[in-house]
């Protein structure tokens, strides 16, 4: 039972990062690695306004995920944008992301330090006995915050004008051009929406088992590997994916150890690439044929 | 003037891991993120047979480039079904499959604390030991690196890599067999890497995981792409940049402890701002994942 319990935390925060990344990946179509250290900043954000500027957890969360969206939405101006606009490839744009990763993270090992820093709360709760496994109250909030927040992406998705806006983006950026969509700004706004999912996910991940500047690289792979296992473009496909990936973590570290997490997470995408590159549900793929 | 040694053979380590690369991702198209895995591999398979079968050096060195070539092949086999920004990721699975082999299997790799102690090597009796020896070793496999890449890319062989880089399906239907060059270049572009690796391990002595690192693989793809890639010249500048430019830094007085990360720091702005105002870098003649097909 409580590696059932382990395997669906463990999914529904790959779940979170993945939303972001999968969203990004959709309609810019590039790997945002730097989404990684969006994700770091959450936690790191929460942690300033906490610790410097004594702030209550309940008000310093929201802010630090704002700060966490205007970062993303800052690196879609300075940097993304513009290389659009020369009309550079996904492979100069990743390249550029990376960058961006590298220089972020290390600033914030510079300013913060590479030690472990914390914004648990300090009294230390039990954990609840849900169905003869232990989980804590976070690692709850947690699973709901994901579920909610995956509905809640469904429900904008399918109804919103944004919504339909980003979908149509994400089909054919030229033709909904012409239909009067202006892409920029949808992308724009799909920058916003995924790094403050990014950010929110740090902060739940930096709750439960605190944070370092090099967190982001881990937690963005994990991502990574159930949007491409699942199938990039399909919602479905990325929970199945995540879910997938965190049962084959948790029964590697169950049977080999923890410390083969990692790795079993990569073999399972190398796998899938040599042999499904188009994951479970998904369509389109880039082959060597294009 | 040990230090001054130093920086040399770090220049030089860098050039040809650069220069190996530059034969995969400059001149074939193919953006590798898995090089310091290869390195890895190279410095970890010479030290341990120096280590525990007391091999001579060339033996050594023979048997990682085998190694390394063996894998080079297997990383090769997923490029024949994914391209660009999935290639990517695919070399970067491999990389941290890599790193978390060598981290993990204490029994062979020793795990965190690494390699040590492993032996000097003696070439036909000359026992190398001092830096200035390894700069005259670094600078011999330097330069053997530039005449393999030279030859390769200025042979038909790397017309034909050029030609795949430009327009895959257009080299196919001239005939040319894309699945063989493609491999054929990833298991050179390996052997190539593994050979400084073993270097390396000789050099350094010990050796252990965290030099093997995704951030190592990206520092060398860095190198590659300021430099120029697809260039002869452009790996060698782009390793004199990047190694050089944060002694410089250290000299003026930067504290050691914020050295490491300053240097990051300092390739992450470079990487970003030759991306966004020069992506075929200083001497390059190639922007990534341009092909002549795109070229609009």
């Amino acid at each position: 039972m409580q590696l059932v319990a382990n395997i669906i935390i463990a999914a529904s925060t790959i779940l979170l990062v993945g939303l972001g990344f999968a969203l990004i990946y959709r309609v810019v179509r590039f790997f945002h690695f730097a989404h990684g250290v969006v994700f770091t900043s959450g936690p790191y954000a929460a942690f300033l306004l906490t610790t410097r500027l004594g702030l209550p957890l309940a008000i310093s969360i929201p802010i630090a995920v704002v700060i966490s969206a205007a970062l993303g939405a800052t690196m879609e101006l300075a940097v993304y944008r513009p290389l659009r606009r020369k009309g550079s490839s996904p492979l100069v744009l990743l390249m550029a992301s990376l960058g961006i990763y590298v220089l972020l993270q290390n600033t914030i090992s510079l300013a913060f330090g590479d030690d472990t820093k914390s914004i648990r709360p300090n009294t230390i709760s039990e954990g609840i006995r849900v169905f003869g496994a232990v989980i804590t109250p976070v690692q709850l909030l947690t699973v709901a915050i994901s579920i909610g927040l995956l509905a809640a992406m469904i429900v904008f998705f399918r109804q919103s004008i944004m919504g339909k806006a980003l979908r149509a983006v994400a089909n054919d950026p030229v033709l909904a051009n012409i239909s009067g969509i202006d892409s920029d700004r949808v992308i724009f706004w799909t920058f916003v929406i995924g790094s403050a999912l990014a950010g929110i996910a740090g902060i739940m991940v930096a709750m439960d088992v605190d944070m370092t500047p090099n967190m982001g690289m881990n937690a963005l792979m994990m991502a990574v590997v159930a949007v491409i296992v699942g199938g990039v473009g399909s919602m479905p496909g990325l929970i199945l994916g995540a879910v997938l990936l965190s049962a084959a973590q948790q029964l590697s570290s169950w049977f080999l150890g923890s410390q083969w997490q990692e790795p079993m997470a990569f073999a399972v995408l190398l796998v899938f690439l040599l042999f499904r590159p188009q994951g479970f549900l998904g369509k389109r793929v880039k082959n060597a044929s294009i | 003037m040990d230090y001054f040694y130093h920086i040399l053979v770090v220049v030089c380590i860098y050039a040809v891991l650069a220069n190996s690369l530059n034969l995969l991702t400059g001149y074939t198209g193919l953006l590798s993120l898995a090089h310091a895995a290869f390195f890895g591999i190279g410095a970890y398979s010479a030290g341990l047979l120096a280590l525990n079968a007391h091999m001579p050096f060339f033996v050594c060195i023979l048997c990682a480039m085998v190694v390394a070539g063996i894998l080079g092949l297997m990383v090769g086999l997923p490029s024949l079904r994914v391209r660009d920004d999935y290639l990517a990721i695919t070399t970067f699975a491999f990389q941290i499959l890599a790193f978390g082999c060598l981290n993990n299997w204490v029994s062979l790799t020793g795990g965190p604390q690494g390699l040590n102690g492993i032996p000097r090597p003696a070439i036909f009796g000359i026992v190398i030991a001092s830096n200035a020896q390894f700069l005259v070793l670094t600078a011999c496999v330097c330069s053997f690196t530039y005449w393999v890449v030279a030859r390769i890319v200025r042979s038909p062989f790397g017309r034909v890599l050029k030609a795949i880089r430009e327009d895959e399906i257009f080299a196919q239907s001239l005939g040319k067999n894309v699945a063989k060059y493609k491999l054929t270049v990833f298991v050179i572009s390996s052997c190539l890497a593994a050979l400084i690796g073993a270097v390396y391990a000789f050099y350094i002595v010990s050796i252990d995981p965290t030099g093997f690192t995704v951030m190592e693989s990206i520092f060398i793809v860095s190198i590659l792409i300021i430099g120029g890639a697809g260039s002869l010249w452009g790996p060698f500048v782009g390793a004199v940049v990047l190694v050089v430019l944060p002694e410089v830094l250290r000299q003026v007085g930067l504290p050691e402890a914020l050295a490491a990360n300053s240097r990051q720091i300092l390739y992450g702005i470079l990487l970003v701002t030759f991306m966004m105002w020069r992506p075929q870098g200083l001497f390059g003649e190639y922007k990534l994942g341009s092909s002549s097909r795109e070229g609009k």
